[in-house]
């Protein structure tokens, strides 16, 4: 994989900054410094006076882009800026973006060492709380999942089918849980769990017959089903499986959603997923207090939400992290941003808290306006994003569904939606080692293995799913498993999209053809 | 530039004040632009690019996939060379009657079976009771509260509340 994904391409200097930084190393920007002046939105300008507006010292120009001279100090409108440089004073800093730039080469330059005043001088004046407490180190979880995968990377037998395609009979209404057992099934490091037995159901049964004192009827296990599912899907049978244990197993967990009727996909993978987390922690380790949990539920599927609330009037940012099994995603109303990414996008752009939602800064003292953004703080090794078709308007006591089409990539690359990234790009894209900068050690390429699709109307509609196996698309309607195209998939509309760390995908046994969109990418 | 004569002093002052203000904001752009390129920070456009134009081609050859397609492929043979009926037909003995029920009628049946929105009982209740629903809560009746979480997976305590007849 590229190093350059990871951390900035250091631009070659020109020669005049180059000479200029030869002759006066960092001196000029740290004297430059107290004149540095960070607005709450974080953009930083140059602040010389604080009663005089900054004009050019030949011809007073006082409008458009201005320069402070590095060496002298004097401020220079673009033509005297030119003529200035003449006299060897090349380096200049752009008045309004405090951004270097050339007056020979006549272009915008970078230096790390500028940047990092830039920053010194900000980081000095904010106060920034790092709640680092979900900061545990997940290495070692990723080298067992790691394990897992080359274990099961052993062939796949003699069937010219791929491994584990099986179809689900639908038991009344229930295409909702068919097609989220589906992606589960194809969700490698689930399935490398199970199929691993690390959830061994005579051990569990045993320790539920021991612990059934208190006297409630003893509910059987959601993984032990699930299990029981994924040893009925891998076992070679390809005639259609009837998930009927598994349902029953779930509406005595679920009493309030047990009912014959559609449900929603989507709260049923959460459901299943709290359920599998909850008979699993009762038998593990006890967590350490403020840790990650360490259910199979979450070390698949958990990942670490970033909120930071920003005073608009004095910058004070307070940061929180909650954790989060899946993302959801509004549609752009205005239908522009009709893509995965453009959703992404949108999630992670800066919100205008409203005005009855001021925010308590402890700054200032006082309510005051606040902005409000979302970043991920880290990525969970299977991304859900949950596609917000349903529309539920509790005044109006209706629901409708929106139709609207969702470009999805098959490869995505997470990046640009991280903390360190999003953070950054508030500070102006510096360059600068931010603190609990990780974009180095987390895998952040994506590939989609599972889409689950909803087609029809809000009551009477059906789902399906397709499964990526061996790099072809496989559709599971039910008791129904057919191939179909790629472009069939990613004309599809997406309800629940499932991606997987590439690292995962590659490792799995899953043949990737990594040439089929970019040469850039590569398996290791 | 306007050197309209007609135009008074102020529409000149403010059109060369939004003048300033437009060309500041396009140096703004520019320069965060300049530094992202510059400092390799766009790499993956080409990659999406491409996504992009797999989906567009995509979306021209498969007509309409919104409506056609999804109930259609019921009747076709599947990839292990099956059929099967619109309605599931395999047999198999319910868990909590031991009654043989249809694969395809399960659901309902169940339903009926664990007594709708009841939590379970090791025995058919085959309870009648209509009171009992998990949707309209009435004052009287004390719901197993399920918290449904969206991007926030905070595990919530499951209550065991039971459900009691109102």
């Amino acid at each position: 994989m590229s190093k350059r994904n990871l951390t900035y391409t250091n631009p070659e200097p020109c020669s005049h900054l180059a000479e200029y930084k030869q002759n006066h190393s960092s001196r000029g920007y740290n004297s430059l410094q107290p004149s540095l002046k960070t607005n709450p939105n974080g953009r930083t300008t140059i602040k010389t006076s604080q009663s005089q507006i900054p004009r050019c010292g030949s011809c007073s120009a006082d409008e458009g882009r201005l320069y402070f001279c590095l060496i002298c100090s004097s401020i220079h409108c673009p033509d005297h800026a030119i003529l200035h440089s003449q006299v060897g004073h090349a380096i200049a800093v752009d008045v309004d973006r405090a951004e270097l730039f050339c007056c020979v080469c006549n272009d915008q330059v970078y230096d790390p060492d500028f940047d990092n005043a830039v920053m010194h001088k900000q980081m000095k004046l904010k106060k920034n709380p790092q709640n680092g407490k979900l900061e545990t180190p997940d290495k070692k979880r990723r080298r067992k999942v790691a394990i897992l995968e080359r274990e099961t990377e052993a062939t796949e037998g003699v069937s010219c089918f791929p491994w584990g395609l099986r179809g689900l009979n639908n038991l009344g209404s229930t295409c909702f849980m068919n097609s989220v057992l589906q992606a589960m099934l194809h969700t490698p490091p689930l399935r490398n769990y199970f199929l691993n037995d690390r959830h061994n159901r005579e051990i569990c049964q045993r320790r539920r017959r021991i612990g059934r004192r208190r006297g409630p009827p003893e509910m059987s296990c959601l993984a032990c089903d699930v299990d029981a599912v994924f040893l009925a899907a891998f076992s070679g049978d390809r005639t259609p499986y009837s998930p009927a244990r598994f349902l029953h197993s779930w509406w005595q967990h679920a009493a309030n959603l047990a009912s014959y009727e559609q449900q929603d996909a989507h709260e049923f993978f959460i459901s299943m997923l709290d359920r599998i987390h909850e008979k699993e922690q009762s038998t593990l380790q006890p967590k350490v207090v403020g840790g990650d949990c360490h259910c199979v539920a979450h070390r698949v599927f958990s990942g670490v939400l970033r909120s930071d609330v920003t005073c608009t009037v004095c910058g004070f940012t307070s940061t929180t992290y909650d954790p989060c099994v899946d993302i959801s995603l509004d549609l752009d109303p205005r239908n522009i941003a009709s893509t995965l990414t453009g959703c992404l996008d949108l999630f992670t752009r800066p919100e205008k808290l409203g005005p009855d939602q001021k925010l308590h800064c402890e700054h200032c003292g006082l309510r005051q306006d606040s902005l409000k953004q979302m970043s991920i703080k880290r990525l969970p090794s299977v991304l859900c994003f949950h596609v917000k078709r349903f529309e539920h308007s509790s005044a109006r006591r209706t629901s409708k569904k929106v139709d609207q089409y969702l470009q999805f990539p098959f490869s995505l690359d997470m990046t640009p939606y991280l903390s360190s990234s999003v953070i950054r790009n508030r500070f102006g894209n510096r360059i600068f080692a931010f603190e609990g900068d990780d974009a180095c050690k987390a895998p952040s390429e994506f590939e989609v293995f599972a889409v689950v699709t909803h087609t029809g109307k809000l009551e009477s509609g059906h789902y399906v799913t397709y499964v990526r196996l061996r790099n072809e698309w496989y559709k599971c309607d039910d008791a129904w498993v057919t191939r179909v195209s790629e472009a069939a998939v990613r004309a599809s509309q997406g309800y629940l999209m499932y991606y997987v760390q590439k690292m995962l995908y590659c490792r799995g046994g899953e043949e990737m053809n990594c040439m089929a969109t970019s040469p850039r990418h590569c398996c290791l | 530039m306007s050197n309209d004569d007609n135009s008074s002093p102020h529409s000149q002052i403010s059109s060369h004040v939004f003048e300033n203000l437009l060309d500041s904001l396009v140096v703004d752009v520019a320069s965060e632009c300049h530094r992202i390129i510059r400092l390799g920070l766009d790499r993956g456009l080409e990659e999406e690019d491409e996504e992009l134009r797999l989906s567009a081609q995509a979306r021209t050859r498969v007509a309409d996939p919104i409506n056609s397609g999804e109930t259609n492929g019921r009747h076709v043979v599947d990839i292990f060379g099956q059929t099967h009926p619109a309605i599931a037909n395999e047999i198999f003995d319910c868990m909590n009657c031991g009654r043989s029920i249809m694969a395809g009628r399960f659901a309902p049946h169940l339903e009926k079976c664990m007594g709708k929105g009841r939590k379970a009982r090791p025995k058919s209740t085959r309870s009648s009771s209509t009171q009992n629903r998990h949707s309209r809560s009435s004052p009287a009746s004390i719901h197993a509260s399920y918290s449904s979480r969206t991007t926030n997976g905070t595990v919530d305590e499951y209550a065991n509340g039971s459900f009691e007849d109102s």
